[in-house]
């Protein structure tokens, strides 16, 4: 370990910050650290738009660690504080209030902000976002059996936002231009088919954006793009992206692009500072690679970092993965399926669980799966070890998956 | 100390993969999960993962963990300790013992 490191903080408490100091334990940091956070205590983000949003959680249950484990790895958690500033060059944050807390290196876990498009009228009180616990609080508040709810993209939070809406009894529409969403991230075809279940609930969905909202007199009225009715709802979720929390690392002149500029091992522009998670974006051989706005990837952002202040090499990176939970279906993707040159359906879209897998040159690049996760495990290793595999046995049900990889 | 309960054939449990003993089987609170190791070795832990409604028999066992079918939170095989969010929590561990070819399973017992 670099001997001059002997303070570190990290600045955000979600799963990327915690997930820092964690790794930076594991890997044998004994100096001072301290984790900043806005929230009372760490918490999970995924079940937000669905345990959570529900009301079968609560925010203790979704914690990211418990109250003893911060004292047991000797974590400093200064919760409820916000950071105003980054003072490197004093080593340095600054907390409100002003109070400094003395830093050799800095650590900018600060996520993103719910994407608010400036669509007229949709700074009203009925128009909602979802990030953060209290999102999260206010909306359920609205999610009543018969409520007419307006859902604003159908990305991943939209998508499970309308699936636990539905489960809750309300009168769901939900509005998205693109058709279908995550094509890149799971092909065109599960795409369509994850698509086409919002229908199969009895949610509504059309195909346009939303171009203006306006209060009447019980409610708001959504206008829509592409000529389609104009409806009244009791409340509207906007589900259509983030926006990267910048602020502190723009004031402190770090290099910024819709998101804070990092090297491969996390460093951003400022030796003395490091970003990882949601808020962070890569520069690989001098090309700015997109945010990967993913729970997993915030991990291996995380074990960068701790790699990088610990002195040590960077741990293999290994295919992206991710998961969804929507209408009481399970599904997972891993790898870059946008690269595939050939696809191989194992089972039957009409009778799930099935699997895509995703092939370039005869490797597996990519996969996705609806109630099998153990193909997307499988594809997962696949990937990382680059292990031929025949596309015959591939989609051949009949055939163990982990026997193709030994 | 009892034998234990005989719960399985060896060759009922494929390397790499678990299945499940009903709790009116082992007496125990949660079902069972048996795990094979990928060294062919045999585990067992609480099935039920300790973040949400999953079985872990149905998880990706290997190289001494078990991967949660769901999120993917691994556990030791030995000790139920918990490696990954999202689970916070360790699982229980239950001795198992293989004689002949049979599985034995002593509930409750630390491996």
């Amino acid at each position: 370990m670099d001997a001059d490191i002997s303070r570190v903080v990290v600045v955000g408490g979600g799963i990327a910050g915690v997930s820092t100091v964690a790794a930076l334990r594991a890997g044998g940091f004994d100096g001072d650290l301290t984790l900043v956070d806005t929230g009372e205590f760490p918490y999970d983000r995924p079940p937000l738009s669905k345990e959570y949003l529900a009301g079968r959680r609560d925010l203790k249950q979704i914690a990211l660690r418990t109250p003893q484990w911060y004292d047991q790895q000797d974590v400093r958690l200064v919760n409820l504080t916000a950071v105003t500033a980054l003072r490197p060059a004093e080593g340095a944050v600054e907390l409100a209030g002003g109070r400094l807390l003395p830093a050799d290196r800095v650590v900018l876990a600060t996520g993103g902000g719910a994407a608010r498009p400036p669509i007229p009228g949709s700074d009203g009180e009925r128009v909602h976002v979802l990030r953060e616990a209290e999102d999260a609080d206010r909306l359920r508040t609205v999610l009543v059996p018969g409520a007419r709810l307006l859902v604003v993209g159908a990305g991943l939070i939209g998508a499970e936002v309308a699936s636990t809406a539905v489960d809750l009894g309300c009168e769901v529409v939900l509005a998205d231009p693109v058709n279908p969403p995550l094509a890149a991230a799971v092909g065109i075809d599960l795409a369509a088919w994850l698509h086409g279940q919002h229908a199969a609930r009895g949610i509504a969905v059309v195909p346009a954006g939303v171009e203006s909202f306006e209060p009447t007199a019980a409610g708001i009225a959504a206008r829509f793009s592409s000529g389609h009715e104009p409806r009244v709802f009791d409340a509207a979720v906007l589900g259509v992206g983030m926006v990267p929390q910048t602020a502190l690392a723009v004031a402190a002149g770090l290099e910024t692009e819709r998101g804070i500029v990092v090297d491969t091992c996390q460093v951003t522009s400022n030796p003395a500072v490091l970003a990882v998670g949601d808020s962070a974006r890569t520069r690989r051989d001098g090309l700015l690679l997109p945010r990967t706005e993913h729970w997993e990837a915030a991990q291996q952002d995380a074990a960068r970092a701790a790699a990088t202040l610990l002195g040590r090499p960077a741990p293999p990176a290994t295919a992206p993965w991710f998961w969804t939970d929507r209408h009481g279906r399970h599904v997972e993707a891993v790898g870059r399926m946008a690269e595939a040159d050939q696809v191989v359906i194992r089972g039957s879209f009409d009778d799930p669980a099935f699997s895509v897998f995703g092939l370039r040159a005869g490797l597996v690049v990519a996969a996705a799966a609806v109630d099998d996760p153990t193909a997307v495990r499988a594809a997962r290793r696949m990937i990382d070890r680059r292990v031929r595999i025949d596309p015959a046995r591939l989609e051949d049900p009949s055939v163990n998956l982990r026997a193709l990889l030994r | 100390m009892s034998n234990g309960i005989r719960v399985a054939a060896l060759e009922d449990i494929p390397e790499g993969e678990g299945i499940v003993i009903d709790k009116s089987v082992t007496g125990t609170a949660d079902d069972i999960a048996l795990l094979r190791d990928t060294d062919g070795s045999v585990w067992a832990l609480d099935d039920t993962c300790t973040h949400e409604d999953a079985s872990l028999a149905e998880g990706w066992v290997e190289d001494g963990y078990v991967e949660c079918p769901l999120h993917a939170s691994r556990f030791c095989l030995k000790s139920g300790e918990v490696q990954n969010l999202p689970a916070t929590r360790s699982t229980c561990p239950h001795r198992v013992e293989v004689r002949d070819g049979e599985v034995y399973l002593f509930p409750n017992e630390t491996p």
